[in-house]
C-alpha cells in the first residue's frame, strides 16, 4: 500500500469572486507503515489535502494514486478507498450519535457491510487500541469525559480496519493528560498494527515526539519535507510561515548564535537533556 | 448547495437602497408582495419587473446574487408550474392524457404563478441583501411594538431572529463537517430508497442537534454574563431615525401603489392585452 | 479593597448516576473550601486539568453560579446578594472558551454594543465605548464585518472587546485559547497582556497551557476542587514533579533544567523561558 499524489491542485469556488487556490501543484508520496506529521498554519491547505486523500473532495487537477490506481477512476470503489484510508476529523467527538459506545464504533464497519463476527472483532479491537475499557461499551458516548469521547470517535474510524489513519488535530482542546492518552493510543496503533499514520497538528512538541517524517504546508504548497531533524533546524524559516519549532530547538539555535559548538538538530526533551548535560560537563572540565 | 441560500446574507456596498431606514424597506417589501398578488395582467408584470430591475440597479447588488435565492427554491417553482400546467381546467384543451390535461388557461396560470414566485423571492432578496440582519430585526421589533399590548413578545422575537441569523452560517459549516465525517465512516447519503435516505440522516441530525443544544446553553450563559435580562431598561447603540430620503422613498412607494391600481383598471378596460 | 476574595468557597451539585439499580444521586464537590485573594491590577493564572474545578471557579466570579458554602466577594460585593448580580457581572466580565458560542450579533460592532445596551447606557456613550474597545483589541478594521467570517483568534478578541465595552475592573478568561491555532493564541495572549499592563485591568486567566501561565504575576493550581499550590510562576514551575502529579505540564526548558539540576549541575531551578535557559547555560560557561 502506498499513496502517491501527482500535481494535485484544488480551487474552491472556482469561477466566482471567492475563488481560492487551496492546493497548488502538490506532489507527494507516503509509504507503507510511515508515521508522517503534517504541519502548517490555518489556511495553509493541510485540511484540504487530507480530505483529498480520503476521496471526500475531488481534485480540481491532478490525481491521487492508491497502490498505483487513481481513487476517482471508479466511483463504486470510492467507499472502499474511504475504508482503507481512515480519516478522523478535528473534534471528532462531535460526530458521535449512537445510543452506546459500542454501536457508535460499529457504525463504520456496519456501513461496510462486513459480517457480524468481523464487526464485533473490529469494534472490540479498536476500542482496546484506544484504551476504552469494556465496562464503557454499553454506556452512552455522551456520558464520557472529553478525552474518552475523542478516543471513542477515533476508534470509530479505526474499526473500519484502515491501512492508513489520518488524524486532524487529535489533541486540540485537551488538557495534558487527555493529550498524552491520545498520543499514546496513536503511537500504539502505529506500532502494533503497523498502519500508516498521518498526524496533522499545530503542536510541534507532539509532532517531534512521534513522527518519522514531516511535511510542512504553506500557501497550498509543500514548503518543507524531511525528518524532524532536517525540518526543525530551520527555526527561522518555520517562523516566517507562522509556525514554530519545539521549545528546546530554540535553546540550541540561541547557543549557536552565541558562538558555541552545539548541534542544531535536537528537538526532543530527552535528547536535549543528554546533549546539554554533555555540553555543560564539557564546560566544567 | 446549502450555501446558496441568500436569505440573511447581507451584501455590503453603499447604495441609496442600503441607506434607507429598514422600517421603510420592510414596509415597501410588504406592499410589493401584496401587489404581486393584485396584478392580473402581463402589462402589470412588466411594470413590476421594470420597477424591480430599477431598484436592483440602484442597490448596486449584482443581479447574480438575487438569482441565487431562486436556485434554492427551484424545486418548488417547478412543482407549482407542473400543478398549474396540468391541473387547471379550461376550455381550450391542447393535449390530454388520463387526468392530465394541458390547457391554454393552464399555461397562462402556470406562467403567472412562476413569475410571481420568482418575483417574490427576488423582491425579498433585495430586502435581505441591502439590510443588515440587525437592522431588519430592529425594524421588525419596532413594527411589532404596537402588538406588545396584546401579548406579542416583540423583543424576544427579534432577539430570536438575530441569534438564528448569527448561527445559520455556523450551523451550516457544522452540518458540512458532520456530513464529511460520517461519509469518511462509510455513510451513504445518495443511494437507496426514500426510507433508507431518511434513515441515513440520523447520523447527521443527532450530532447536529446535540451541538446546537450545547451552543444554545453556552450562548445563554455568555449572554447572562454580559448582563442580558430581556428588554427591560435596555438601550440601543443605533437608534432608527427617519431621514428625508426615507420620506422620499415612501412617496415613491405611494406612486407605485397608484400605478398598480391604475394598471388593474386599464386591464379591465382593455382585456385583450391580458 | 480586594478585587476578588474567596473564603471557604464550596460548590456542590447533585449528579444523577445510571446504575443497575436505577438512578442514584451522588453529591459532587466541584470546589472545596477555596480561599484566595486577588488584588486590583494583578494578572493571576488559575491552572488545573479538565474537571479540576477551575471553570466552576470562574463562573462563580461572574455570579453565574452561587456558592453552596462559603463566600465570594467581588470588589466587596457578595455574589450571593441577588440585587448586586448585574453590578458584579459588569465589574468582572467573562470570556469563554468557544469563540463561536459567545458572539450574539451578526455584525462585530453590534456585538460589542450588546453588553452596554443591556446595562442601559445612553446611545452616544455606547458608540464611544464600542469604538474604544475595538481600538484596544486592534480590530477597528472589522467593525462592520460578520463574526462568522473571522478567524478564531479574531473572534476571541471581539469577545474581549464586548466585555471591555462594559468597563469592567476585572476580566475572567476561561481557557480563551484552547480552541485556537498558534497564531490565534498569540494574538489573544498579547491582547490580554496589554489590557493588564496598559489599561490596568485585573486579569484572571484560566488555562492549562504552561507557556501562558508563566506570563502571570501569580499562579494558583487547582486540583480536585482545592487550591493545591500558589505563588509566583517561578516558585510554582520549579516544582516539576508535583505539577506532573496534578496532570500538568511544565515548559520544555524547565523540564530540561530540572533534569540538569538533578544531575548535579548548578543551574537555577526557576528557568521558564528559552532566554533564561540560554542565559544560565552561558553563565555556567563563563564561570568555569
Amino acid at each position: 500500500m502506498s499513496i502517491k499524489i501527482n500535481h494535485l491542485t484544488h480551487i474552491y469556488n472556482s469561477g466566482t469572486a471567492f475563488e481560492k487556490k487551496a492546493l497548488d501543484d502538490v506532489s507527494l508520496e507516503i509509504r507503507k507503515g510511515e508515521f508522517v506529521g503534517l504541519i502548517g498554519h490555518t489556511g495553509s491547505g493541510k485540511s484540504t489535502l487530507i480530505q483529498h486523500l480520503n476521496g471526500i473532495i475531488p481534485p480540481t487537477q491532478g490525481e491521487i494514486l492508491l497502490d498505483g490506481e487513481n481513487i476517482h477512476k471508479d466511483k463504486a470503489k470510492l467507499k472502499e478507498v474511504r475504508r482503507r484510508i481512515g480519516l478522523a476529523f478535528q473534534y471528532p467527538e462531535y460526530q458521535l450519535f449512537e445510543m452506546t459506545v459500542y454501536k457508535d464504533v460499529a457504525f463504520g464497519p456496519t456501513n461496510m457491510q462486513l459480517p457480524k463476527e468481523e464487526i464485533h472483532a473490529n469494534v472490540v479491537s479498536a476500542l482496546e487500541t484506544v484504551g476504552i475499557a469494556p465496562e464503557l461499551y454499553e454506556k452512552s458516548p455522551f456520558e464520557l469525559s472529553g478525552g474518552q469521547k475523542r478516543r471513542v470517535a477515533i476508534a470509530g474510524v479505526l474499526a473500519m480496519n484502515p491501512e492508513v489513519l489520518i488524524l486532524d488535530e487529535p489533541t486540540a482542546g485537551l488538557d495534558p493528560k487527555g493529550r498524552d492518552e491520545i498520543l499514546q493510543a496513536i503511537k500504539r496503533l502505529h506500532e502494533e498494527r503497523g498502519i500508516t499514520v498521518i498526524l496533522v497538528s499545530h503542536s510541534m512538541e507532539d509532532v517531534a515526539k512521534l513522527v518519522d517524517r514531516i511535511i510542512v504546508m504553506h500557501d497550498g504548497k509543500i514548503a518543507m519535507l524531511g525528518t524532524p531533524k532536517e525540518v526543525f533546524c530551520h527555526v527561522k524559516d518555520l517562523e516566517s510561515m507562522g509556525l514554530a519549532a519545539p521549545q528546546v530547538s530554540y535553546v540550541f539555535t540561541a547557543l549557536k548564535e552565541k558562538g558555541y559548538e552545539v548541534p542544531l538538530d535536537v528537538y526532543t526533551v530527552e535528547e536535549a537533556k543528554k546533549v546539554l548535560l554533555n555540553f555543560v560537563k564539557q564546560v566544567s572540565v | 448547495m446549502i450555501r446558496d441560500i441568500t436569505i440573511g446574507q447581507f451584501y455590503p456596498v453603499d447604495s441609496p437602497i442600503h441607506r434607507l431606514d429598514a422600517r421603510v424597506k420592510l414596509t415597501m417589501t410588504f406592499i410589493y408582495i401584496i401587489t404581486l398578488f393584485m396584478i392580473n395582467s402581463f402589462i402589470g408584470y412588466f411594470f413590476v419587473i421594470g420597477t424591480l430591475l430599477a431598484v436592483i440597479k440602484v442597490s448596486k447588488v449584482p443581479i447574480k446574487f438575487m438569482l441565487k435565492g431562486i436556485k434554492s427554491i427551484m424545486l418548488i417553482i417547478i412543482f407549482t408550474a407542473f400543478i398549474n400546467l396540468f391541473m387547471t381546467r379550461g376550455e381550450q384543451i391542447l393535449w390530454q392524457w388520463g387526468f392530465l390535461s394541458l390547457t391554454l388557461e393552464g399555461i397562462f396560470l402556470a406562467l403567472k404563478m412562476c413569475i410571481r414566485l420568482v418575483l417574490l423571492i427576488i423582491g425579498s432578496s433585495v430586502l435581505t441583501l441591502t439590510t443588515t440582519p440587525i437592522q431588519l430585526t430592529d425594524a421588525i421589533e419596532y413594527m411589532l411594538r404596537p402588538f406588545k399590548k396584546i401579548g406579542v413578545p416583540a423583543h424576544e422575537i427579534a432577539m430570536m431572529m438575530t441569534i438564528a441569523l448569527r448561527f445559520i452560517p455556523t450551523l451550516l459549516d457544522e452540518t458540512d463537517k458532520i456530513m464529511k465525517a460520517q461519509q469518511a465512516r462509510g455513510a451513504d447519503f445518495d443511494t437507496g430508497n426514500l426510507m433508507q435516505k431518511a434513515k441515513s440522516l440520523i447520523p447527521i441530525l443527532v450530532p447536529l442537534f446535540i451541538s446546537a443544544f450545547r451552543r444554545a446553553e453556552e450562548l445563554a450563559m455568555a449572554m447572562e454574563a454580559r448582563c442580558y435580562h430581556g428588554d427591560e431598561n435596555r438601550t440601543r447603540m443605533n437608534r432608527m431615525t427617519m431621514q428625508r430620503r426615507d420620506y422620499h422613498a415612501l412617496v415613491m412607494g405611494l406612486v407605485y401603489i397608484v400605478a398598480i391600481f391604475g394598471l388593474r383598471y386599464v386591464s379591465y378596460l382593455l382585456p385583450f392585452i391580458i | 479593597m480586594k478585587m476578588v476574595k474567596a473564603e471557604g468557597l464550596t460548590y456542590e451539585y447533585i449528579k444523577m448516576l445510571e446504575t443497575d439499580h436505577g438512578t442514584e444521586e451522588e453529591k459532587v464537590s466541584a470546589l472545596k473550601a477555596v480561599n484566595l485573594e486577588i488584588e486590583k491590577g494583578e494578572f493571576v493564572v488559575v491552572l488545573g486539568h479538565n474537571g479540576s474545578g477551575k471553570s466552576t471557579f470562574a463562573k462563580h466570579i461572574n455570579a453565574l453560579l452561587e456558592p453552596t458554602k462559603g463566600t465570594l466577594w467581588i470588589k466587596g460585593m457578595n455574589t450571593k446578594n441577588g440585587e448586586l448580580v448585574w453590578d458584579i457581572r459588569q465589574t468582572a466580565g467573562m470570556v469563554f472558551q468557544n469563540p463561536d458560542n459567545q458572539l450574539v450579533a451578526t455584525v462585530v460592532e453590534e456585538d460589542i454594543a450588546f453588553g452596554p445596551e443591556n446595562m442601559g447606557i445612553a446611545p452616544a456613550e455606547i458608540r464611544r465605548r464600542v469604538d474604544e474597545a475595538l481600538a484596544t483589541v486592534r480590530m477597528q478594521k472589522y467593525a462592520t464585518h460578520s463574526p462568522s467570517k473571522l478567524s478564531g483568534g479574531q473572534k476571541q478578541r471581539i469577545a474581549i472587546a464586548g466585555v471591555l465595552a462594559m468597563k469592567p475592573d476585572c476580566i475572567v478568561l476561561d481557557e480563551p485559547t484552547a480552541m485556537l491555532d498558534p497564531v490565534g493564541r498569540k494574538e489573544v495572549m498579547e491582547t490580554i497582556e496589554r489590557l493588564n499592563k496598559d489599561e490596568g485591568i485585573t486579569i484572571i486567566l484560566i488555562t492549562h497551557y504552561m507557556d501562558e501561565a508563566v506570563r502571570g504575576d501569580r499562579v494558583y493550581v487547582i486540583d480536585d476542587g482545592e487550591v493545591v499550590m500558589q505563588g509566583r510562576p517561578k516558585e510554582i514551575f520549579s516544582q516539576v514533579e508535583r505539577l506532573q502529579q496534578y496532570g500538568l505540564d511544565v515548559p520544555q526548558v524547565t523540564e530540561v533544567a530540572h533534569f540538569l539540576r538533578m544531575e548535579g549541575i548548578d543551574i537555577p531551578p526557576d528557568i521558564l523561558t528559552v532566554e533564561e535557559m540560554v542565559g544560565a547555560l552561558c553563565q555556567l560557561k563563563l564561570t568555569t
